[in-house]
């Protein structure tokens, strides 16, 4: 192929047509991999069985075994000679950009395919488009390939570059994976790059650049310089540079908290089995603002605090609703509503929105846009909170059965719950069932 | 023969002919049901087929005021201590109306011998030409003009 691109009149016009071809090529094929993994969702051990395959390849490639199995269609060699070599070329990029046309040169090739179907799309067409790099970088790059066919030692040191990259590809993919942030501790809250939690029946716990630093009171929340936390009714609002309190003030029935520069949100639980949302500006903490009330406790989430806005959901038997409340204005938009799903605890950054969605088949965490009815881009994925039964009785015909799930799931006790979201990260809370009903929680980090 | 002999030979010849579920002798496919077989309770919210307990549209158990459960019966609960939310528990031929685009309606139903309890085997009827299937629908036990969309069935506690 170096030859053919070589003895082109127009060398730059036949790079081009060979790079193109191998851009559609790969993109067409690592994207159906990917639609693919899309549409069958691979679970757990498919994964699993991916990682090792990989694991297998890298250790072949470094080792310098032999690639099996190889392909015996070869690229169609007429075809350099029967039409314009910028279309020859880019016909020869389009077979050699699937990654299965002509000879295999490293069993990373073969490794990465099963990792495309799990990465999912879009995700495969960029996995599709570093492939098309790599194989056209040597061609374009090399001037004569038989020096690479006579040097032995050129080709394994190739080898040992395409492991190393699937070793990258593999790291990259595992600090996209949730990575535990705490065992026992939820409700998280994110500023920069400080982190909050609460501990249940201990306190809340700053996290900032790796140290942890145990605060003095509750449900502790964070937002732009302000943190704030409570004692019982006592509500305690500090710099968050140096925990230095700025306000502080009783809240009867305080329960969780939400802080900016200028604002302090909260939720109550009234003695009467009610809960309200509500919020005041530092400037007058004798004004509160009403933002929501609920008849019933567990209703209302856990508010979050950006700029003038607060996000909540709002989630009954009739369904459930994220909220964005302005308090400088006193108007509601609805974000998001489902009758059929729970939206559950939204946080946001600029025009971003995370929120936990639980649906019959999964509960999910997703990112999206702030006001638009997309879902979203899935960051995390647990099983659904039920599983399914065969939809026939036992000695009757499958004929007319009704199964909700396409594929039977296998479902969890662990529910995600509440988020935060970062520039970079996002956070959730699984809460795991413990005795009598009580939920235990746990904080996962998921990189945006 | 006996008249009970008759009466159980006939239910043996009604279950030899049922399709996906006992007393169902035609082919018109189950209403979505949150588990799978669409087994609900008199009013028509969703059961768990293998045991009758309430399920909510998640499939998750719930207690008589719809609110999430453990397999115990405990309440589930925040780590603060309030109940999780409850998810929507929606009649499933009201589900099956809203996904398809019809008015849901309950016209008429039927009783079999299942499993030593009398069964109810209930249409889902509505004004449409095609049934859950994807082809034509059935009268049934549906009226005015009506067609069934989809069945369920409710396990009455009356033995046979």
């Amino acid at each position: 192929m170096v030859g053919t691109v070589r003895a082109a009149r127009h060398r730059a016009l036949a790079g081009a047509s060979f790079t193109a071809g191998l851009a559609v090529g790969a993109a067409a094929m690592f994207g159906a991999l990917g639609l693919l993994g899309a549409l069958l969702e691979p679970g757990r051990w498919f994964l699993i069985g991916a990682a090792v395959l990989a694991g297998v390849a890298v250790l072949a490639d470094l080792a310098g075994l032999r690639v099996r199995p190889q392909v015996h269609f070869q690229v169609p060699e007429p075809w350099r000679r029967t039409m314009p070599l910028p279309r020859a070329l880019f016909l020869y990029g389009l077979l050699l950009g699937t990654g299965l046309m002509t000879f295999v040169p490293a069993a990373a090739a073969w490794a990465l395919l099963p990792l495309t179907v799990a990465a999912g799309f879009p995700g495969a067409i960029a996995v599709g488009l570093s492939f098309a790099a790599g194989r056209a970088l040597p061609v374009l790059l090399m001037r004569d390939e038989t020096a690479l066919a006579e040097r032995p030692q050129g080709l394994r040191a190739l080898r040992v570059l395409a492991a190393a990259s699937l070793v990258l590809a593999l790291a990259a993919g595992e600090a996209r994976a949730a990575t535990r942030v705490v065992l026992r501790g939820g409700d998280p809250s994110a500023a920069g790059t400080d982190l909050v939690w609460q501990e249940p029946g201990i306190g809340g716990v700053l996290l900032r650049d790796g140290g942890q630093t145990r605060l003095p009171g509750s449900d502790p929340a964070l937002g732009d310089t302000r943190i704030a936390w409570h004692v019982g009714p006592e509500v305690t609002i500090a710099n968050s540079l140096n925990l230095q309190p700025v306000l502080q003030l009783a809240i009867p029935g305080v329960e969780k908290l939400a802080v900016s520069d200028t604002w302090l949100v909260y939720r109550v639980g009234l003695a009467s089995g009610r809960e309200q949302l509500r919020g005041f500006a530092f400037a007058d903490p004798t004004h509160t603002i009403a933002i929501s009330a609920s008849q019933k406790r567990g209703t209302l989430g856990r508010p979050s605090l950006s700029a003038d806005t607060v996000l909540y959901h709002v989630a009954g038997p009739g369904g459930s609703t994220l909220f964005l409340f302005d308090l400088a204005t006193g108007k509601r938009i609805r974000l998001r509503s489902s009758t059929h799903s729970q939206l559950l605890n939204p946080d946001r950054v600029g025009s971003k929105l995370l929120y936990v969605r639980l649906s019959r088949c999964d509960q999910e965490l997703r990112l999206g846009p702030l006001v638009g009815n997309g879902a979203g881009r899935l960051l995390y994925k647990l099983p659904p909170l039920a599983g399914q039964d065969a939809g026939h009785e036992r000695g009757h015909t499958s004929q007319g059965e009704h199964l909700p799930c396409t594929r039977p799931p296998k479902p969890t006790s662990r529910m995600l719950w509440t988020t935060a979201l970062s520039g970079t990260t996002a956070y959730v809370t699984v809460l795991r069932p413990g005795s009598g009903g009580a939920m235990t929680p746990s904080l996962l980090s998921i990189s945006r | 023969m006996s008249g009970t002999g008759v009466v159980a030979a006939a239910l043996r010849a009604q279950q030899a002919e049922a399709f996906h579920f006992c007393g169902h002798i035609y082919t018109t496919g189950s209403c979505p049901h949150p588990i799978g077989l669409p087994r609900i309770d008199r009013d028509g919210f969703p059961l768990r087929a293998s045991d009758g307990h309430p399920v909510d549209d998640l499939g998750r158990l719930v207690d008589k005021l719809d609110r999430p459960v453990d397999a115990q019966g405990n309440l589930l609960r925040d780590p603060d201590g309030n109940p999780l939310p409850p998810a929507p528990r929606t009649r499933i031929c009201e589900v099956a109306a809203r996904e398809h685009g019809f008015r849901p309606y309950f016209d008429g139903s039927w009783y079999r011998c299942c499993g030593g309890h009398v069964r109810q085997l209930r249409d889902c009827c509505g004004y449409t030409r095609r049934r859950i299937n994807g082809d034509a629908a059935l009268t049934g036990y549906c009226y005015h003009g009506r067609h069934v969309f989809c069945v369920m069935y409710y396990d009455s506690k009356v033995k046979c």
